[in-house]
């Protein structure tokens, strides 16, 4: 009975250690992992979808999740501010924390950054997920990073991506086809997330709602965006789940615009259940508000 | 296998203070923040004793200006050197060190981390927070009566992170000279002796209620001689916690409230005072007192705050000085914590020798900061 509750123990153990044990920032690239690793990884995110992923308060719970984990993805380009107190305090030695934005085409790059430029990000704009043609190079990041922990599941790996990949194109073929008869429609967003998006459906972002990225709206600003709204004639202003409605509302009843509360992460809204669920999700919406 | 774990760790701190250059590094410039704080004041304590209760003219005072220069030394270690020059004379004023230390924070044994120079000790949840992180203008009176300051002193510390499943725990201990045992604690050291020596200690936790709500909790202690001439021995004893509740970006409740409890044997007060018995006899005593404080700050759409603070203490040495009160203060920091405004409202009364003096008092409080903002820790 001893020997038979050892092996059990032994071989809880040996399949615990087998696994990779994954925490990423964002739900998404929780999701991603999970297409890729399938049973062969442990995945854990940190930002929930409703929240902002530029401020995220350093809790010690977080480095708990990073102290056991082999690997941590994260978007980069400053995005995750917070992150590296994170991993500090997680004193986990052999942590592997992995950039995803390495092989990303940058967008929005500046020539220069300081504090009157508003909460610019360095290295260019940050919210490249919301493409999902940058799924490919991001998933190739994630497989080199489980392959290093778990090289024998590499092939594995590959052939869960690949997978996953085919189906994602047939999903953005279908995406770029709901939104070809939109393609140079004018939209005002409320921060800059929905750059990579834009340009991914030839949208055209007029404005922010924001006057500089990361300040508040103000009196002001919003009336030159009311202005903007009317004499460009837009009909949407997406707005992510977790900023204030007071602003973006004011231009809507101002103007007609429909205010678009469009998530950025998955469990934004509940329908957001998983990455492609998040991105026909947005395209459905605004695809609905710009008919 | 002992001895190749301790070689590992000595290798790996030694490699921690190797400068820069040996490995060839490319040169990177350190982060670096400065923030100002200053404050206009007014109080009706000045003639209370005379007994006319007259708001003095508000004063526009140069508080203080902290100066932070930190950076990673290597991917085993980092530095902060946070200086300060202190109000009200901006002019003749000196940038002294607050604090300067190097933490190595990964790549011991046993997860280990470790930390060295002059820094505030870990006791209690206030005495880690720099003034301008508070949301309050003035000092509890306990942090007064008990620390002057705050507990900074020279010293080493080693902290651990133990094994209690989900639950983050860790226990940090502190090897301190003993300098900070200043006129608030004990008795000015002008023997000349070699240090005395202090120690401190928390253990804290930190519990996940729910998506929105954390509870921190933690004990502290805290030793040191606080009378050179006789040796005496103090000892604190601290209880805090820290309740957060953030239902949106926009609004979060933090509860936060400390007790101390103080006991020690001594001979004379810290005026150097001796004790004696109804027969004029010196003698010893055992003092026990305490202090606490306890806050709430409501935090609302994003950019204003407001709270409460109930503060109740006596001194080191007796009971029948201390105080006690309230403070009502408000926040605006319309663009993060680049710039803010505070404004407070105290009613304290403060026990001396057992004679009480209630004092009424306001002020304004104007911070701003360069440089980069690290995200807020719980």
């Amino acid at each position: 009975m001893k020997r038979a509750a050892m092996l059990i123990v032994l071989l809880w153990c040996a399949m615990a250690s087998g696994m990779v044990r994954v925490v990423t920032t964002l739900p998404e690239l929780a999701d991603f992992t999970r297409q890729i690793g399938g049973d062969k990884v442990k995945v854990d995110f940190i930002v929930r979808g409703d929240q902002n992923p530029h401020f995220v308060e350093v809790k010690p719970s977080y480095m708990m999740k990073l102290k056991s984990a082999d690997v941590f993805l994260t978007i980069g380009m400053d995005l995750e501010m917070w992150a590296p107190q994170i991993v500090d305090g997680s004193r986990n030695s052999s942590l592997s924390v992995v950039d995803l934005s390495q092989a990303i085409n940058k967008l929005e790059v500046p020539a220069r950054v300081d504090a009157s430029l508003g909460d610019v990000h360095r290295f260019g704009n940050p919210h490249y997920w919301l493409d999902p043609r940058n799924v490919r190079p991001m998933m190739e990041e994630i497989v080199e990073a489980l392959a290093k922990v778990s090289p024998g599941d590499e092939g594995l790996f590959r052939a869960n991506a690949n997978a996953y990949l085919k189906n994602l194109d047939t999903r953005i073929a279908g995406w770029e086809q709901t939104m070809k008869p939109f393609a140079g429609k004018k939209v005002v967003t409320f921060h800059k997330s929905w750059t990579y998006f834009a340009s991914w459906l030839k949208l055209d972002v007029a404005g922010e709602v924001e006057p500089k990225p990361g300040i508040a709206p103000s009196p002001s600003h919003t009336v030159e965006i009311i202005d903007l709204v009317r004499s460009a004639g837009v009909k949407a202003i997406i707005v992510e789940p977790f900023y204030d409605l007071a602003a973006p509302d004011q231009i809507g009843r101002a103007t007609g615009a429909k205010v678009l509360q469009l998530p950025t992460s998955i469990g934004g809204v509940d329908q957001a259940t998983d990455y492609i669920a998040l991105i026909d999700y947005d395209v459905r919406t605004l695809a609905e508000a710009l008919r | 296998m002992r001895q190749l774990r301790t070689g590992v760790a000595v290798l790996i701190i030694a490699a921690s203070f190797i400068p820069a250059r040996v490995f060839a590094q490319a040169s990177v410039n350190p982060d670096i923040s400065v923030i100002p704080r200053f404050v206009v004041t007014s109080d009706d304590g000045g003639d209370v004793n005379r007994g006319k209760r007259k708001f003095s003219q508000p004063d526009f005072q140069f508080q203080e200006l902290e100066l932070a220069i930190q950076s990673y030394l290597n991917p085993f270690s980092r530095a902060d050197i946070i200086m300060t020059l202190p109000g009200p004379d901006i002019e003749a004023g000196k940038l002294g060190i607050e604090e300067a230390y190097a933490t190595v924070f990964r790549g011991l044994p046993f997860d280990l981390n470790l930390r060295f120079g002059k820094y505030r000790a870990e006791f209690g949840k206030l005495n880690t927070m720099h003034p301008h992180a508070w949301p309050f203008i003035s000092a509890p009176l306990s942090e007064e009566k008990f620390f002057g300051e705050s507990l900074n002193d020279l010293g080493m510390s080693a902290s651990i992170l133990l094994p209690t499943g989900e639950v983050y725990t860790k226990l940090t201990v502190d090897l301190l000279r003993g300098g900070s045992i200043g006129d608030a604690t004990g008795i000015a050291d002008t023997t000349g002796r070699k240090p005395t020596y202090a120690n401190s200690a928390r253990l804290m936790s930190f519990f996940t209620l729910s998506d929105e709500s954390d509870l921190e909790v933690g004990l502290s202690g805290y030793t040191g001689i606080h009378d050179p001439y006789n040796r005496e021995r103090f000892w604190y004893g601290n209880l805090d916690f820290k309740y957060k509740y953030r239902s949106s970006a926009y609004t979060s409740l933090v509860v936060q409230g400390e007790y101390l409890a103080n006991t020690r044997k001594a001979m004379q007060d810290r005026t150097l005072h001796q004790f004696v018995n109804a027969s004029d006899v010196p003698e010893e005593r055992r003092i026990s007192t305490s202090g606490a404080y306890i806050y709430a700050d409501l935090q609302f759409m994003k950019i204003y705050s407001i709270g409460s603070r109930y503060d109740w203490t006596e001194s080191p040495y007796s009971k029948d000085d201390g105080g006690h009160g309230v403070a009502i203060f408000a926040g605006f920091y319309p663009v993060e914590e680049t710039l803010g405004l505070r404004l407070e409202y105290a009613n304290m009364t403060h026990l001396t020798a057992g004679i009480s003096q209630n004092v009424n008092s306001v002020a304004l409080q104007v911070l701003f900061s360069l440089g980069p903002h690290k995200a807020h820790p719980f």
